[in-house]
């Protein structure tokens, strides 16, 4: 009888089968990581462009395109991993922004403190909002987010302390100090390689957490929420990690808008910015963390020279958005990734 | 006693009058709403834009000279076609996928997008106002009301009782009630399912577009209207519980009764976040809402 059972346990031989699986694991990783790389090349080269031709304006466009990237990586984690859809993700963009603001203007003009103030902000907020969102599953965990933004962004709005439906505005320029040399945000090329080098240590330390035994379980959540518990472990647990993670993803990237713009004001926490966060992820590619960034740098493009000949461009944005849906739900490196895998696995075989 | 009795007559009782106009208004958008998630399982984020489409057709037709109350009858005809083909032509291709929850919401929340700038380019971002169709006020118990409000309530309660009528009474309704219960079963009993499908959101796109015509004197008319309109009855639809009609009923009248006399004692900016907190609550004690859902009993 026993026989016929398959050994396992630590006395099983690795099956054949599951060494394909590693080995294909092991190549989609490898892909990703190839966009994150050449990402970053393409970054660089725009930097040596820009700089050999002394410009602000572009500079400053890239750097906002990366902080909404980091931003939209944040619904992303959530969204492509654990399987929630965030509607609400601009409150913590925009607490993210409003602390690092506030600090920066009424305390001290200190890049490392300000970030280190929304770290714990947004761990905090993000733990309170996690506990009440993540009881609600699909539409409704959508709606959940959708409502506390909204309550969020109407406080704001409604608190004359925070500046009200002006904001906050003048933000001191800050000097970041890495010891050995400092960065100034006033200077364009050189705060556009800080936001660089900030959103992809984000995007490396987030694979590499997706790698651990906690980040396999937020995947896990997404294929199959109730088979987990079977397994031993608590979904709700790693849902709520995974949604802080995500918080601090979202409101690192916003504490560097305010040093970037000067100013903060309550429409980053609207709804239009949630969407445009959940239009990028999409864009860009569901579940891939390196797709926001290529999809906020596609939109942002888009939006200034479409910007250039209509003011209406969110018709075109909406369309895009609309054929993506449909025909390439899996957005942009979705839908090279598998022909890169492809590739790849060929050029591994011989 | 005097006193409270002058301030249940002249500060209580028009609020409540006021907060009850405004219910009858958001009940007429969220029955749409909760019909259209109850029977497709749709999320219509679009749903604001064609209540802002009605207001706008209503404004057009106005404008080439056609009278207020046959305005009422051809709005809804021009409208449901368009929702019967979005939901045919769009919908339908997302809506056998794995994820089609999250898929039609985004659907949707792109033809909004797309709808919002498309009513700037055609009518401009400024505010139109559209011509108020029964002029004067009544006085009722010593207070005036205007006339058009009056008429608002009373015909937002047909309307609602209609629309309870056709769900609860007749075939076309069983078949509604059936495909939202069981959509194979009811296909197999001779239920034109795909056709209950995009007729119940041409319904529900028709009903938005006729409280857009209906409101449009009493709110102006501007790209951004569904929009501020749309969060209360989202509000609305997930406190009654997404899919009851009788939810969303119940739940408009208390919300917007909550939100009027709360606007007495808080300053009314701050109404807003405490319906908001209040669907949040609801969502996290209830979140199928207070009610079953369309079909289930």
């Amino acid at each position: 009888m026993l026989d016929n059972v398959a050994p396992i346990g630590r006395h099983a031989k690795p099956a054949p089968v599951l060494g394909a699986v590693a080995r294909r694991e092991r190549i989609a990783r490898n892909a990703v990581r190839y966009f994150a790389f050449l990402f970053i090349a393409l970054a660089l080269v725009f930097a040596v462009v820009a700089a050999a031709l002394k410009d602000v304006f572009f500079f400053r466009l890239a750097t906002e395109a990366l902080i909404y990237g980091g931003f939209a990586m944040g619904v992303d984690l959530l969204l492509g991993y654990a399987g929630l859809l965030s509607l609400g993700h601009a409150l913590f963009f925009g607490l993210g922004a409003y602390v690092s603001g506030l600090v920066l203007k009424e305390w001290t003009a200190s890049f490392w403190l300000a970030l280190g103030t929304v770290l714990v902000a947004a761990t905090v907020v993000g733990s309170i909002a996690g506990i009440i969102a993540i009881r609600a599953r699909g539409v409704y965990f959508a709606l959940i987010t959708f409502g506390l933004a909204e309550v969020a962004s109407k406080v704001v709005f409604n608190t004359r302390q925070l500046g009200g439906s002006d904001g906050i505005i003048g933000i001191p320029v800050v000097q970041a100090n890495f010891l050995l040399f400092t960065v100034d945000s006033s200077h364009a090329g050189s705060f556009f390689l800080l936001v660089l080098v900030l959103i992809m240590a984000m995007y490396f330390a987030l694979e590499a957490l997706l790698q651990t035994p906690a980040g396999r379980l937020v995947v896990a959540i997404k294929a199959n929420e109730h088979r987990v518990p079977f397994l031993g472990f608590s979904a709700q647990r790693y849902k709520l990690l995974a949604f802080i993670l995500a918080a601090n993803v979202t409101a690192m990237s916003g504490a560097l808008y305010p040093m970037l713009r000067g100013f903060v004001s309550p429409e980053l926490m609207f709804f239009q910015a949630s969407g445009n966060a959940v239009i990028t992820v999409i864009l860009g590619g569901v579940g891939t963390l390196i797709g926001p960034l290529y999809g906020s740098v596609i939109l942002s493009a888009l939006k200034s020279i479409v910007g250039s000949y209509t003011e209406h461009h969110l018709i075109v944005i909406g369309v895009l958005f609309m054929i993506s849906v449909i025909f390439f739900p899996k957005g942009l490196i979705g839908y090279l990734r598998p022909r890169l895998e492809a590739w790849l696995s060929r050029k591994e075989r011989p | 006693m005097g006193g409270f009795i002058d301030t249940l007559q002249f500060v209580l009782a028009p609020q409540v009058v006021n907060g009850l106009s405004i219910g009858v208004a958001v009940i007429l958008m969220a029955l749409g709403l909760t019909i259209i998630f109850g029977l497709l399982d749709v999320i219509n984020m679009a749903h604001g834009e064609f209540y802002a489409l009605g207001a706008y057709l209503g404004v057009s037709l106005a404008a080439a000279g056609v009278n207020f109350w046959l305005m009422l009858l051809l709005v809804p005809l021009i409208m449901a076609p368009i929702g019967y083909l979005f939901e045919r032509t769009l919908i339908q291709r997302v809506f056998h996928h794995k994820d089609r929850h999250i898929l039609t919401l985004l659907l949707t929340f792109g033809l909004a997008i797309i709808m919002e700038d498309l009513f700037k380019v055609f009518y401009g971002p400024q505010a139109l106002t559209a011509a108020t169709p029964i002029e004067g006020a009544s006085e009722i118990a010593g207070m005036f009301f205007p006339n058009y409000r009056l008429f608002l309530m009373a015909i937002g309660t047909a309307i609602i009782v209609v629309v309870w009528l056709v769900v609860y009474r007749t075939s076309l309704g069983a078949m509604v009630r059936a495909a939202a219960f069981d959509k194979n079963m009811a296909s197999s009993l001779g239920v034109p399912v795909s056709h209950v499908y995009a007729g119940t959101f041409a319904f529900g796109v028709a009903l938005a577009a006729l409280s857009g015509v209906l409101l449009a004197p009493v709110y102006s008319v501007f790209p951004t209207m569904g929009k501020d309109f749309i969060l209360m009855a989202f509000s609305v639809v997930i406190v009654g519980g997404l899919g009851s009609i009788k939810g969303a009923v119940i739940a408009g009248l208390v919300l917007t009764q909550i939100q009027a006399i709360a606007s007495l004692y808080i300053s009314p900016s701050w109404t807003d976040p405490l319906v908001f907190a209040i669907m949040v609550a609801v969502l996290m004690v209830r979140p199928q809402g207070l009610f079953g859902r369309l079909g289930h009993a």
